[in-house]
């Protein structure tokens, strides 16, 4: 290498990863989104309260994992698009179109991203949806869906205390020990519990720190 | 240019010149040449679309059932016109291609009010340039997305409405005056395809030197667009022949 | 000092090196031809298939894995084309998802010019391989194989295409792992092609089940949950696929009887 090019490869493994927990789940009433708020560069964490929820329209959003700069750019693209959709069609999108957005973005791109998003909402038609696009640009309709690094230590958790149509506080009660138990194991996960909860009559967001999330295990 | 046109006229002959009382002439005589043209009807029944077209046969020798005047467009989307059949072919063809544009974005078949809005824009864009003329069709699209079933029609300056039930073409004042005795919201398909081949049969009084076939198209439930079944042509063609008994006219049907 | 003008306003190469063309895309020397030959990422395994007297039977089961995780558990892998047509696919679920995509647009262009029967399984296959051919020529394949199956003209079709444009026709066909295990299980029955008129589909459909159980046994990227798929020249649909089959009958008992490695007998 020489003075004037930048050695790509050295900034990709400086680049700052959201090496993360996050899950969403569907319930009675509508969706729940939530994330841990852990972003590290390599094994040094750049942020401890990140927030890794994204709106991207009305009563859709998405959580993010892997590259943040690759995420935040897809996340802004598809906020850009569905504003445009918006203003087209004259009606909010549903949860799918927003979903089938980031799929052909993280697709189309999957040789320069690295994304790895849940995108989850609530619209009318549908009510409360999950939606999951794994690395590699496919999309999966889930009744839940979990994702990052730190996911890998919960799936039997997870897939046993599913179930569906849960009540708001039960779903709450179930995310916060699901996302505890990743935080607890997944040194690339910490700090704080985020949490969007979206209904038809709107969002709401709840925050749970480290004191109480680990005594509910 | 000038020097063959007074300025005073040049309205008549270029699009981008209004006329003092300002219209747009060859928008207008665009929709004279739909004025002349075949019938074509479409009925929003209570569970489905139906598009109904008569097909002038301009020639004892063309070869009957060889041409489609009823086209879909993606699978929801129904498309039946008056007027210029090339015009007609060219507007479908480009609908074909913002839904398919549409799809390859949302990954979900393209709206019905999205689609007629593309194409309005498109038909509008053709009274714009003296370069070109606007399409000489009214254009009556149905179809079903996840909002329900609609109907439109699309006329040569670009303008579109949504409608219960439209006709457009020669016969298109019997045919109104047929549609206003309907009741849409117990009109189911089975009966709106034998009222629609009804009109376009009393519709053809005003054409009566000419032989004609009908096409029909129906969208039910499934939200797909296809020609009537075998069933759904035996009760249309019962219709109609209580209608012309002792009319010696013989009709052509097609499904 | 370098006189080409295409080094006008650039830094001495003396002092910093080549320019490196790479920056931003700039530059219009191409040093190497762009590269974008990607990998799998959530993937299917295998996908198998045996012609017989009326028809065809085809299997796929229902994992996605996302290396050796169990990702997800519900990955419909038969995609039902026009009215007498499947592919199986096996290998990257995105491409699996696309191919799907651009299969249903093929159905929908076939529908503007003629009834969706005229559109067959080899009509199908020959638009697969052209585009598995295209895409690996771009250096950009799609990270499929598949199986396609059908019925023309009354008499079963059934071909293979993958990732690299390469087709066949056989009486079985297997992809992946189903090459190495199913294969030789399906060939015990038909060896050669016109052995296929022999086999009944009640019998086909119990052979694909025996080896979709040794599939389970033997691959690690299998799941006991699959769909089956049956083409049935006499029946009134001809294409029927059953979801959510499971594999039955599978012997573990004999285990208990397993103990050590060699010597040891407690």
């Amino acid at each position: 290498m020489n003075g004037i090019s930048v050695d790509i490869n050295h900034l990709k493994k400086g680049e700052v990863n959201l090496g993360t927990s996050i899950m969403a789940v569907t319930f009675a009433d509508g969706v729940i989104l939530g994330a841990d708020s852990r972003t590290t560069t390599g094994s040094y964490i750049a942020n401890r309260v990140t927030d890794k929820l994204t709106q991207v329209n009305e009563n859709i959003w998405c959580c993010r994992s892997g590259s943040a700069a690759d995420t935040q750019a897809v996340a802004d693209i598809v906020k850009y698009h569905l504003e445009m959709y918006t203003a087209q069609q004259g009606e909010q999108p549903t949860t799918k179109i927003a979903a089938s957005l980031f799929q052909e973005l993280c697709y189309n791109n999957k040789d320069a991203l690295t994304a790895g998003i849940i995108c989850a909402g609530y619209d009318k038609r549908s009510g409360g949806s999950v939606y999951s696009i794994p690395i590699g640009g496919s999309i999966h309709k889930q009744e839940y869906a979990i994702a990052g690094s730190g996911s890998t230590y919960i799936y039997g958790y997870c897939n046993k205390n599913f179930r569906p149509n849960m009540s708001k506080d039960e779903t709450i009660d179930f995310m916060k020990k699901s996302l505890a138990q990743a935080i607890k194991w997944d040194g690339s996960s910490g700090g704080v519990i985020r949490m969007v909860i979206l209904t038809k009559s709107g969002m709401e967001r709840l925050v749970f720190y480290p004191h109480n999330y680990v005594d509910s295990e | 240019m000038a020097d063959c046109l007074s300025l005073a006229s040049r309205h008549i002959k270029e699009q981008i010149i209004f006329s003092p009382d300002g219209r747009n002439f060859q928008v207008e005589y665009a929709s004279k040449a739909v004025e002349n043209a075949g019938t074509s009807v479409g009925i929003k029944c209570k569970d489905g679309i139906v598009l109904a077209v008569e097909k002038i046969l301009t020639s004892k020798l063309h070869v009957k059932e060889n041409y489609e005047r009823s086209l879909t467009i993606d699978r929801h989307i129904g498309v039946v016109w008056s007027g210029l059949i090339p015009d007609g072919r060219h507007l479908v063809n480009r609908g074909r291609d913002e839904a398919q544009s549409y799809k390859s974005l949302y990954k979900d078949p393209i709206t019905v009010p999205g689609l007629v809005d593309r194409l309005g824009y498109y038909v509008q864009n053709y009274t714009c340039y003296n370069s070109v003329r606007p399409f000489g069709i009214n254009a009556i699209i149905g179809g079903k997305d996840a909002s329900g079933f609609h109907l439109y029609m699309i006329e040569p300056s670009g303008t579109y409405w949504g409608y219960r039930a439209i006709a457009a073409g020669k016969g298109r004042q019997i045919a109104k005056s047929e549609l206003e005795k309907l009741d849409f919201d117990d009109l189911d398909v089975e009966t709106g395809l034998i009222e629609a081949a009804k009109i376009i049969h009393l519709a053809h009084e005003d054409n009566k030197d000419r032989d004609y076939e009908t096409d029909l198209l129906v969208c039910d439930a499934s939200g797909y667009f296809h020609k009537p079944s075998a069933e759904q042509l035996a009760k249309v063609y019962e219709a109609l022949d209580n209608l012309s008994e002792g009319d010696s006219d013989d009709n052509e049907m097609e499904e | 000092m370098n006189h080409d003008p295409f080094s006008w306003g650039r830094p001495s190469d003396e002092t910093y090196g080549s320019y490196n063309n790479a920056i931003a895309n700039a530059g219009n020397v191409s040093a190497f031809p762009k590269m974008n030959t990607q990998q799998p990422i959530i993937t299917g395994t295998s996908v198998i298939a045996i012609k017989c007297k009326d028809g065809i039977i085809m299997a796929a089961d229902n994992l996605g894995s996302y290396g050796s995780l169990a990702r997800f558990d519900d990955i419909e892998r038969l995609v039902e084309v026009g009215v007498n047509t499947v592919v199986g696919m096996s290998g990257d679920i995105s491409d699996l998802q696309q191919v799907q995509r651009m299969l249903e647009q093929l159905e929908i262009d076939q529908s503007y010019e003629e009834e969706t029967s005229a559109l067959r399984a080899e009509h199908v296959h020959e638009y697969l391989s052209r585009v598995f051919y295209n895409r690996r020529s771009k250096m950009n394949p799609l990270w499929n194989a598949c199986v396609v199956a059908g019925l023309s003209d009354d008499k079963p079709i059934l071909r293979y295409v993958d990732l690299l444009g390469v087709t066949y026709e056989s009486a079985c066909v297997a992809t992946g792992f189903g090459g190495h295990l199913a294969i030789p299980l399906l060939r015990q029955k038909c060896d050669f092609e016109a052995e296929y008129a022999d086999i009944s589909l009640d019998e086909a459909e119990k052979l694909v089940k025996e080896c979709m159980k040794v599939l389970y046994y033997r691959d690690a990227r299998a799941l006991d949950k699959y769909s089956l798929c049956r083409i049935d020249n006499n029946a009134e649909k001809k294409v029927t696929i059953t979801k959510d089959v499971r594999c039955e009958d599978m012997k573990w008992e004999f285990a208990q009887h397993i103990k050590g490695y060699g010597t040891q007998v407690v």
